[in-house]
């Protein structure tokens, strides 16, 4: 062993014994999304012979998945767009001019960040029954972007503050107006931020379940969530149709995950530095 | 004067407003206004409809002889002391990969460490639940394997609890005793990703000929861990303290989907939350969700106020 420093092997083999049941659910299920329940059962834990895996569960799982990838792919994506297009405006406003009402109007947004949010649930409910914003995938967007505007607000206010005034400055005697000086100046100094919390916000948006539940009735909208609850309550159960079908709704992370993961641990360890 | 300074900033700069505007409709829309509504409707007899009694506090005095209640805030307690143990493996795994020598290894541990994030939040419950499960699942095939199943049968027998039997498969979701076991194990070995990277993140200001310091006066690795580590990631640990104590108080979801609508067996898995949810969409008594939802607000809150005061998080 003369890989590691001889100090180093025992936490080296720590980590990895963590790092192997940490990623012990995801083997299972893709080895089991190859086999029949027969299989499954005569043999639980090593991947079966390719040449008797099982293509039509990954087949069948495509069919049943696509429709609710589709759905929460446009949720998620138009969710995010708008949460953060909101979000830079909103903290452009807190960040760059102290204007009457301002002081007022940050802690309007603060205090949300204090108050739990499991109460609002029944009178959303209520609220978008009476908008006509049931069973509609706009009522899962609306909803979404209202409840990121404060965390996101909070991180890019601090972020935009802190950026050079000369810049702006610049900007200013040149001509650009408030929205110009965001395109040209804010988005571009505040990328790595923006794509930390975009992939936060999509991740969000991509994990939610409970709204989608008690919002969508016809199947042809149901997100990822609501259809993968849908299918744990069939009463007889083909695990590997069902395996397939999880390991297909990972898929867009996994090519997200391909894009962005630099970003996305940097960022994640930057942003926790400043708080 | 400073005040007419600022009415001629608002009107030259007035349509900054605009800016700020969809933000603030949105937020008073969707937050402020259902906050509101509940407060309002926790006062009503209230299916739903356009017909509501005004009942004044009866919800609340329904609620506090609610005996599924009680018991649901006994368990969800019960689950912030189990999460709370539970962020003890983040904790370690941080300074164990922070603590080896060659970066480049520590960026592929990090790498691996954020896998387990693709998986949809779902899935990962989905697929923990299907491990549960007494027939087919991987955690009781496991304890056979390993002999662990044949230790808690002893166990069993000597403390008489009637709950481990030799012959019969361990019903870990369908056992009232196994449920709060259940919600224990469940996401073994309890690595929370972003929790690790956080923490590294703060690791990372140590410098290596601080270790180098600590080892020529012979510092142990405990107590490494305890004087130079911990110091530095005490303010990312409060944070995930305060987040994760009001996150499990008001969570649900992990409940309803591992045990259903009625907290499983006996109810045992049953918390607030569940029950506000459970009201309002299963038995349609929106008025009293809203008095149960308000109750839970007050006391997050509270505690919210408390760790703000005491649990200072350093901006």
């Amino acid at each position: 062993m003369k890989l590691f420093k001889n100090r180093d092997s025992i936490n080296h083999a720590i980590v990895w014994f963590v790092l192997l049941i940490e990623l012990f659910p995801i083997y299972m299920m893709l080895q089991v999304s190859f086999k029949d329940n027969a299989e499954f059962i005569k043999n639980p834990w090593l991947p079966s012979n390719p040449e008797t895996w099982q293509w039509e569960n990954w087949a069948f799982g495509l069919k049943l998945i696509t429709p609710y990838i589709a759905n929460t792919l446009f949720v998620a994506v138009t969710g995010t767009v708008a949460t953060l297009f909101l979000a830079i405006l909103a903290s452009y406003f807190f960040a760059r001019q102290k204007m009457p009402f301002s002081g007022f109007l940050w802690s309007a947004f603060l205090i949300l960040m204090l108050m739990p949010g499991v109460a609002n649930l029944v009178p959303l409910f209520n609220l978008l029954k009476n908008l006509s914003l049931l069973n509609s995938l706009l009522a899962l967007i609306i909803v979404g972007v209202a409840g990121a505007q404060v965390f996101n607000i909070f991180i890019l206010r601090n972020f935009i503050e802190d950026l050079p005034n000369d810049l702006f400055e610049a900007a200013e005697m040149d001509g650009a107006n408030h929205f110009q000086q965001i395109v040209n100046i804010v988005i571009p100094m505040a990328a790595p931020i923006i794509g930390t919390l975009s992939i936060l916000a999509f991740l969000q948006k991509w994990n939610d379940f409970l709204l989608p539940l008690i919002i969508l009735r016809d199947k042809e909208l149901f997100t990822l969530g609501v259809g993968l609850i849908y299918l744990d309550g069939e009463y007889v159960k083909q695990w590997g149709q069902i395996m397939a079908a999880y390991f297909i709704a990972s898929v867009p992370l996994i090519i997200i995950f391909l894009f962005c993961m630099r970003l996305f641990v940097r960022g994640l360890s930057a942003g926790a530095i400043k708080g | 004067m400073p005040r007419s300074i600022a009415t001629q900033k608002a009107l030259r700069e007035w349509k900054l407003y605009f800016f700020l505007a969809p933000s603030l409709i949105l937020v008073v829309m969707f937050s402020y206004f259902p906050a509101a509504s509940a407060v309002y409707h926790s006062f009503f007899d209230w299916a739903g409809g356009e017909t509501k009694h005004l009942i004044g506090l009866d919800n609340f005095r329904r609620a506090f002889g609610d005996q599924v209640l009680w018991n649901s805030f006994k368990t969800v307690s019960i689950l912030v002391v189990f999460n709370l143990f539970k962020m003890i493996p983040s904790i370690f795994l941080a300074v164990i990969i922070h603590r080896i020598v060659s970066d480049r290894w520590q960026y592929f541990y990090r790498i691996f460490l954020v896998i387990p994030m693709i998986v949809p939040h779902l899935v990962t419950l989905f697929i923990w639940k299907f491990f549960f499960d007494p027939n087919l699942g991987a955690l009781n095939k496991v304890l056979d394997l390993t002999g662990i199943k044949e230790v808690l049968v002893q166990i069993d027998q000597w403390f008489g609890w009637g709950v481990f039997h030799a012959n019969a498969s361990i019903g870990w979701l369908s056992q009232p005793e196994l449920i709060l076991p259940s919600l224990f194990i469940w996401g073994f070995p309890w690595i929370g990703t972003v929790g690790v990277l956080i923490y590294l993140a703060g690791l990372q200001s140590i410098g290596k000929e601080i270790y180098e310091a600590a080892e020529l006066d012979g510092v142990g690795p405990f107590k490494k861990f305890l004087y130079i580590e911990l110091p530095l990631i005490v303010t990312q640990v409060r944070l995930s303290l305060v987040l994760l104590i009001i996150g499990t108080l008001q969570g649900y979801g992990l409940q309803l989907v591992l045990l259903g609508n009625a907290g499983g067996p006996d109810g045992r898995g049953m918390v607030p939350g569940l029950w506000m949810y459970n009201r309002a969409f299963i038995s349609g008594e929106l008025g009293y969700a809203c008095a149960i939802g308000m109750m839970l607000f007050v006391f997050i809150l509270a505690l919210t106020l408390i760790n703000n005061k005491y649990v200072r998080v350093d901006k």
